[in-house]
């Protein structure tokens, strides 16, 4: 049962597609797992194609970005005449050329030659990874004591996306996030202070929290965060250079 | 040949009255989408366009900020909507779902080449189209012989299309041949033809040793 989900705003901009690339990543992955999201989704898509396509809907006003197209526009119910300028720039005969060039086209059916991993071998279990970053490569594998990270190759600005495995009985020394620090677990489960954690569970933290991660079976986790953490007991500042190797 | 597509669109209904909420969006779309899908049909795709291209265009120029990358947006969503309008599945949902997924992962995509100089597309990984791909991942492991049957596909698509059409709904829609004769408007004896012509055409390749 999973019982940590992304807030429902974070959902209307995933489906807006208007999240960064990384983050849009690891909410597709929670919703892959997560059977109440994919409803809410589904719902969400459904509301933002209505706001979109069908005019009646009491949408947003144009904000000032006004095309040469009238909202109420009975153009588009007349018999269909290509020197009706129905799209500002798209006119009769752009449109009719669009529509050429587009039909000239073949189908494009999903062939398997893509290079596309969907899952991953770590210590001796096989992790099926998430659809979302089926096509994005990931770098080397690096460990350090029982934590390995391996990142993906996601140009995203500040923010990193990795893979990150604890192994049976690892911990993170206690640390808060400098930015934020979204978790995703995709197999097995850890605890810190604030509960306990399982898969398909999606966390969000940010410099407010200060956690202590630890895990009793081991865990495969998707993470991106967009600062390094910053280690926050004695002897573990000393640590702050894994702060870093994680970030 | 029943030409299936009117080629109007649907009468506007009556002036539509505030705070009536009386949708505008023609009930056709779905079966259009269906058409392209399965009959390549050029006067269902230009409806669809006709429809859909204003509004992108719209979103586009919301989105990605300029007249040029909208039109790019209208270009690239209705030429996914062309050629992938095979994931689309009438009982799953409303054309205008999945058009505006398409639309969408299009956009997220433009823009990420505008502002990360990033040419690979995420964006239908990220928000699957293909309605199918749940139903699958679950049959997936039923497949013995899943290699196979992907590389078969491959095959396939070199065919030519009128012959892809009729392998394709034989062996993947396990529509009949009646059926499909039907649904293409040609004989039957046509669509006998066709598909000992693929698969002879299929033999051969399977037969082969290398590929290029």
């Amino acid at each position: 049962m999973i019982k940590h989900h992304p807030t429902s705003s974070v959902l209307r901009h995933f489906v807006a597609g208007e999240l960064p690339v990384s983050v849009a990543v690891i909410v597709a992955s929670h919703v892959e797992l997560c059977d109440e999201c994919r409803a809410a989704v589904q719902l969400l898509t459904e509301q933002a194609a209505a706001q979109a396509f069908d005019d009646t809907v009491m949408g947003e006003a144009l904000s000032g970005l006004q095309s040469d197209t009238p909202i109420e526009d009975d153009e588009f119910f007349k018999a269909f005449d290509f020197d009706a300028a129905t799209v500002s720039d798209i006119t009769g005969s752009d449109a009719a050329n669009m529509i050429e060039s587009i039909t000239e086209q073949s189908a494009l059916i999903n062939s398997a030659l893509a290079q596309t991993v969907n899952e991953i071998e770590i210590s001796g279990t096989r992790i099926k990874l998430p659809r979302a970053i089926k096509s994005i490569a990931l770098r080397e594998w690096q460990g350090l004591g029982k934590l390995s990270r391996a990142r993906l190759a996601l140009e995203d600005q500040e923010l990193r996306a990795s893979l990150l495995h604890i192994d049976k009985g690892g911990s993170v020394p206690c640390h808060t996030h400098k930015g934020f620090e979204i978790t995703l677990i995709l197999r097995g489960s850890f605890e810190d202070e604030m509960g306990s954690y399982r898969e398909g569970d999606f966390m969000w933290l940010d410099g407010d929290h200060t956690h202590q991660p630890v895990t009793k079976e081991g865990c495969v986790c998707l993470t991106v965060s967009s600062d390094a953490i910053h280690f926050t007991q004695g002897m573990s500042q000393l640590l702050n250079p894994i702060g870093r190797f994680i970030y | 040949m029943q030409q299936i597509v009117s080629k109007s669109y649907p009468k506007r209904e009556s002036k539509i009255i505030a705070n009536n909420i009386k949708t505008q969006v023609p009930a056709e779309l779905s079966h259009w989408l269906t058409l392209v899908a399965e009959q390549r049909d050029k006067q269902a795709f230009t409806a669809l366009f006709e429809f859909f291209a204003p509004k992108i265009k719209r979103f586009g120029i919301k989105q990605l900020g300029s007249d040029a990358q909208a039109n790019e947006l209208v270009q690239e969503t209705m030429t996914n909507v062309w050629r992938k309008s095979h994931l689309y599945n009438i009982d799953k949902g409303a054309a205008t779902t999945w058009v505006y997924t398409v639309m969408r992962n299009a956009s997220f995509d433009i823009l990420r080449r505008i502002k990360a100089k990033n040419e690979q597309n995420l964006g239908d990984d990220i928000w699957p189209i293909d309605m199918a791909q749940d139903e699958l991942q679950g049959e997936e492991d039923n497949f013995g012989d899943h290699l196979m049957e992907k590389q078969m596909l491959v095959y396939v698509n070199t065919l030519p299309e009128a012959q892809q059409a009729v392998v394709k709904g034989v062996y993947y829609q396990e529509l009949s041949q009646e059926q499909l004769a039907q649904q293409l408007g040609v004989p039957i004896g046509t669509i006998k033809s066709r598909l000992r012509l693929a698969l002879s055409k299929l033999k051969l390749q399977m037969g082969e040793d290398y590929h290029d």
